[in-house]
């Protein structure tokens, strides 16, 4: 009767939690929900700031926030798989590997603003592409780079060796075999490894503070070598910078629910992959 | 899948046709967060009437706009203080030659909450406040409390200045609360009862109240007239002598147009 009890209790008390947790998740959506839905309307999605940033819209910002994180991903993705198969099917198991898996998992421990003061030295002073697109989309890739190594490696371990070998006693080589049958078979839980993290880059305001943002720019970047407007650094340029506050702030919110609806849309489209590859494998 | 990886090389194609580099004349403005509103105006009206420009305007302080300027990562430094000595030798060693060119007056003003019933300080008084030695609003007969005081943070031009104007270069309480940028100490002090801070006059708003300086209330007419002393040029720095499109934008900020643009963003225009 009183182990009942107690588990009982242990039950209703992480019960409480999961509904502390659903209750903030819930205050955040709400708040950012009424203060930044009067801002929202087809103009505010569509035009360019007016006015000294109190009037028109945000496009330009959602755009620069797209080509920031379309460009990490370019540089993240391709480089991050990469490392992923060699880690998986090529090296030795051995202590060299277990040191690079090490450094990937602490490289993922990074405070992000330490890899915007990196961009800043690197790629903006060092390489000399300035404060531009190409810099901001290269700091936001290394950000994203531990989180796209470790679940594709993640995925491709989740691929069952009786798969690779049978591909290999058909006489398929070891690339065939990974370019054919385990790219293919792991390709659903690397793109939501892709896609969480294309969530997470598009969210990030200090990589970009000192590598790519500007504070007002009128109309698309030009080309990857300019400064653009992005929402997080936007939302916080808007909150600090400017003079005329009181109309600032609403466009802050407004920002602030095309952001977080941006990201769920995003994470939204993960989970769905998720479900139908257990759909497809489960 | 297939779909997908279709739906993924077009958008790479779409993305680099769309940043195929179009030659437009590019004007890279950084600096002073008081200057910041005249920047971006100015910019903005300035590229309605070129659509040839490109302008891109960032904050950041005016130390971080003149480095930048030495270091050749920005076109236009904004700055709210005159350059320093130092950095005039910096820049003489990087073979770069900064040009002051006074784009606006403005007035720091002295801000309290709405709530506190002080309305009149001296600069003696103000001072003190800022290196401690008066510590309570009793003291200046207002309400008790203690005086939570909020300034610019180093690379601050409004800090620089406000050092020089107000406080004989004395320093700043350590307890203060050094913010980054004008509408962070506007901000503090118009949700703290006890707070006092300054502002440049272009972010006086109806939250805050600012205190007359020996009788004398900020104003775009006081800073004009020079009544109000707690008033200094704004800057724009260029390169050497403006050229092309440099030239182009900092001549129309100088124009009565762009002046009439200082008026609307709460500074005062020169005369």
């Amino acid at each position: 009767m009183k182990k009942h009890i107690v588990q009982n209790l242990g039950f209703l008390f992480i019960f409480l939690c999961l509904l502390t947790t659903l209750f903030f998740l819930g205050t955040i959506i709400y708040f950012v929900f009424t203060r930044g839905a009067q801002a929202i309307s087809w103009d505010f999605l569509t035009k360019a700031p007016r006015n000294a940033m109190t009037e028109g819209g945000v496009a330009p910002v959602i755009v620069g926030t797209l080509y920031l994180t379309l460009g990490s991903m370019l540089f993240a993705v391709p480089l991050g798989l990469a490392c992923a198969i060699y880690i998986c099917e090529y090296s030795p198991k051995s202590l060299v590997v277990n040191i690079i898996r090490i450094s990937i998992n602490n490289l993922a421990g990074v405070p992000s603003v330490v890899f915007g003061l990196f961009g800043l030295a690197v790629f903006v002073n060092f390489l000399g592409f300035g404060v531009s697109i190409v810099s901001g989309s290269l700091s936001l890739g290394i950000l994203a780079l531990p989180l796209i190594i470790s679940s594709s490696q993640e995925a491709l371990v989740a691929v069952p060796h009786s798969i690779r070998e049978a591909s290999l006693s058909l006489g398929a080589s070891k690339w065939e075999t990974i370019k054919r049958i385990v790219l293919p078979t792991a390709l659903p839980g690397i793109l939501t490894g892709v896609i969480l993290s294309v969530g997470r880059v598009a969210g990030e305001t200090a990589p970009i503070l000192f590598t790519a943002a500007a504070f007002y720019k009128r109309g698309y970047p030009r080309s990857i070598f300019s400064e653009v407007m992005a929402l997080p650094y936007h939302i916080y340029a808007l909150m600090t910078e400017g003079a005329h506050p009181d109309k600032q702030r609403v466009i802050a919110y407004g920002c602030s629910l095309v952001l977080l609806f941006l990201v769920l849309f995003i994470s939204g489209f993960a989970i769905f992959l998720r479900q139908r590859q257990r759909s497809l494998h489960g | 899948m297939k779909r997908l990886a279709i739906l993924m090389s077009t958008a790479i194609i779409g993305l680099s046709a769309a940043v195929t580099p179009c030659f437009a004349e590019k004007i890279v403005m950084t600096g002073s967060t008081t200057v910041l509103p005249i920047a971006q105006k100015t910019a903005e009206v300035f590229m309605d009437e070129n659509p040839g420009m490109d302008i891109s305007v960032r904050g950041g302080g005016s130390s971080v706009g003149i480095t930048a300027l030495i270091d050749g990562t920005c076109d236009i430094a904004d700055s709210s203080r005159p350059i320093k000595e130092v950095e005039i030798q910096k820049a003489d060693a990087n073979g770069r030659d900064p040009v002051a060119h006074i784009v606006a007056l403005d007035g720091i003003a002295v801000v309290i909450n709405k709530s506190n019933p002080i309305s009149k300080l001296s600069k003696k008084q103000v001072k003190d406040i800022f290196i401690g030695k008066i510590s309570d609003w009793s003291q200046l007969g207002g309400t008790p409390g203690k005086i939570v005081v909020v300034s610019r943070d180093t690379s601050s031009g409004t800090f620089e200045a406000f050092g020089e104007l107000v406080m004989e270069k004395e320093k700043v309480i350590p307890a203060a609360l050094m913010q980054a940028s004008n509408q962070a100490v506007a901000q503090i002090v118009s949700q703290t009862p006890q707070a006092i801070g300054y502002v440049g006059l272009g972010f006086m708003s109806s939250d805050l109240k600012a205190v007359e300086i020996d009788g004398v209330m900020p104003s775009k007419d006081t800073v004009l007239s020079g009544k109000y002393s707690v008033t200094r040029p704004l800057f724009m720095y260029s390169n050497g002598k403006p050229q092309g499109a440099v030239k182009e934008y900092l001549d129309f900020v100088k124009s009565k147009k762009g002046q009439e643009l200082v008026e609307t963003q709460g500074y005062v225009g020169l005369k």
